[in-house]
């Protein structure tokens, strides 16, 4: 499974690294500090992945099967 | 109904008067379920209403061509400036980039022990009473306080402050502009005082905001004095009577649903998802406005420039399509953090994760020390329209 955060559409709302403390952290403005980026999840992670997906107000982290692919 | 504009049935719904509490999210339901768009003819320019979820989401992203030239549907003309709300694209993102560090979560947590402190103390200095004007007492002293500590000064300047910052607001929003400059004149000067004196004695502007935007460059220009004195002001308006109007509304829900208060009670760890909860069900700030620079089909809305557009905020955190059973209360809700009551896109509420903390501060420090209360029997519990707020929640409670 791979995540993929949207630079463009994350705004800060800091929703994610909240609930997703293992996999994501913040950075010193509140922005997630991983966003512009596609990785693959590590297995024990993917809920905690899921869970950051659903609470973006933006829409911005998307979690898919296979890597994008223009990643 | 058959009268349209461009296409959307006309909506009549005054938002701005004073009505029985939580009558204003009635009203906000009904035209949300009336039709997917509406035309709201009750102000001069009038404006068309985004009600679903979906839809208010994707108008905060229309942020390169829907600008805060607007920023309340409702009060469109307000001339008051205000920064960085007033600013888009780049310049906003710039001096957001300032701020920014201070509102961080990081940040946010940096102050928790002295948002805790402040906040036991004003319990502790009325618990004895038995009976406080929730709202009036309580809910609007402990954001001062803590908008005063954020700027570096003295909590004890609260009382004061308070005073005229509840004139200034309340005149504001009665759109009484007279009255307004008069409270305003006490405020710009306090901040005038304070500014001046960083710059004579900067801080380390890491930790001290009004030292960092002394110091701040922006393409290599400073900001002016006028500038931050604006920015002060801006957090003024921004974080108090939202603060209290917010707290108002989730102790009403308390006090009136003893299961949920009494939930808080055993398992304080619920309390944060219990904030986000709130803030799903009872946003204050139920629209924010943007102003179309281009026309545009959005979503089969046709919008043309100049065009005043509604965001309900409200309506989509209570949508049935995006949040089932939206009337309940439930702290289970799988999507609970995806309310957009800070709204959404670059002009998102900077203050969110400093709200987020004092509202999560009050309510374990309050249950804590008067686990049980209620509302004064008789009372008639009201809000105020435009931005919702009660003017009076009275509380009591066995001492």
């Amino acid at each position: 499974m791979f995540i993929a955060i949207d630079e463009t559409k994350c705004m800060g709302h800091g929703r994610c690294y909240a609930v997703a403390p293992e996999l994501l952290t913040d950075d010193d403005e509140g922005f997630v500090a991983e966003r512009g980026r596609c990785w693959e999840i590590p297995a024990d992670l993917v809920g905690e992945a899921q869970d950051a997906a659903d609470a973006c107000p933006e829409g911005a982290i998307v979690v898919t099967e296979t890597a994008p692919a223009d990643a | 109904m058959t009268q349209t504009r461009r296409g959307c049935p006309v909506s009549h719904t005054d938002y701005t008067g004073h009505a029985p509490l939580h009558q204003h999210y009635a009203m906000l339901d009904a035209d949300r379920e009336q039709d997917r768009f509406l035309f709201n003819d009750t102000t001069d320019r009038g404006f068309f209403m985004l009600q679903r979820y979906d839809d208010v989401q994707a108008g905060f992203q229309q942020h390169e061509t829907w600008t805060t030239a607007v920023r309340s549907a409702l009060r469109p003309e307000t001339g008051e400036p205000l920064l960085p709300q007033d600013l888009n694209g780049q310049p906003h993102v710039k001096l957001r980039r300032i701020l920014n560090q201070f509102f961080a979560p990081a940040a946010v947590r940096r102050m928790e022990p002295m948002a805790q402190q402040r906040c036991i103390e004003l319990i502790e200095e009325m618990k004895d009473q038995g009976e406080c004007d929730f709202v009036q007492e309580f809910a609007i002293r402990y954001p001062t306080d803590m908008f005063l500590a954020l700027l570096g000064l003295p909590v004890s300047d609260g009382e004061q402050f308070l005073e005229w910052s509840d004139d200034y607001f309340g005149a504001l929003l009665a759109g009484d502009p007279g009255r307004a400059e008069a409270a305003k004149a006490s405020i710009m000067k306090y901040f005038d005082e304070a500014v001046t004196e960083r710059r004579a004695n900067p801080r380390d502007p890491k930790e001290d905001m009004v030292s960092r935007l002394v110091e701040a460059r922006i393409d290599e220009e400073e900001l002016t004095h006028d500038e931050i004195l604006t920015i002060c002001l801006t957090l003024m308006l921004a974080g108090l009577d939202t603060t209290r109007s917010a707290l108002g509304y989730i102790y009403t829900h308390l006090a009136q649903n003893p299961a949920d208060r009494q939930a808080l009670v055993d398992d304080p760890t619920l309390i944060p998802k219990a904030v986000e909860e709130f803030l799903r069900l009872y946003p204050l700030v139920f629209q924010a406005g943007r102003e179309v620079q281009e026309p545009q089909d959005f979503n089969g809305l046709q919008v043309e420039k100049g065009d005043v557009v509604w965001l309900g905020i409200a309506q989509a955190n209570r949508d049935p399509r995006k949040f089932e059973n939206p009337d309940e209360f439930d702290v289970l809700r799988p999507n609970v953090n995806q309310h957009i009551a800070f709204g959404g896109g670059p002009h998102r509420c900077l203050g969110m994760h400093l709200a987020r903390l004092e509202l999560k501060v009050v309510l374990e420090e309050w249950h804590r020390r008067i686990p049980e209360y209620r509302i004064k029997p008789g009372t008639e519990l009201t809000e105020r329209g435009v931005q919702l707020s009660m003017p009076t929640l009275p509380l009591e409670w066995e001492v």
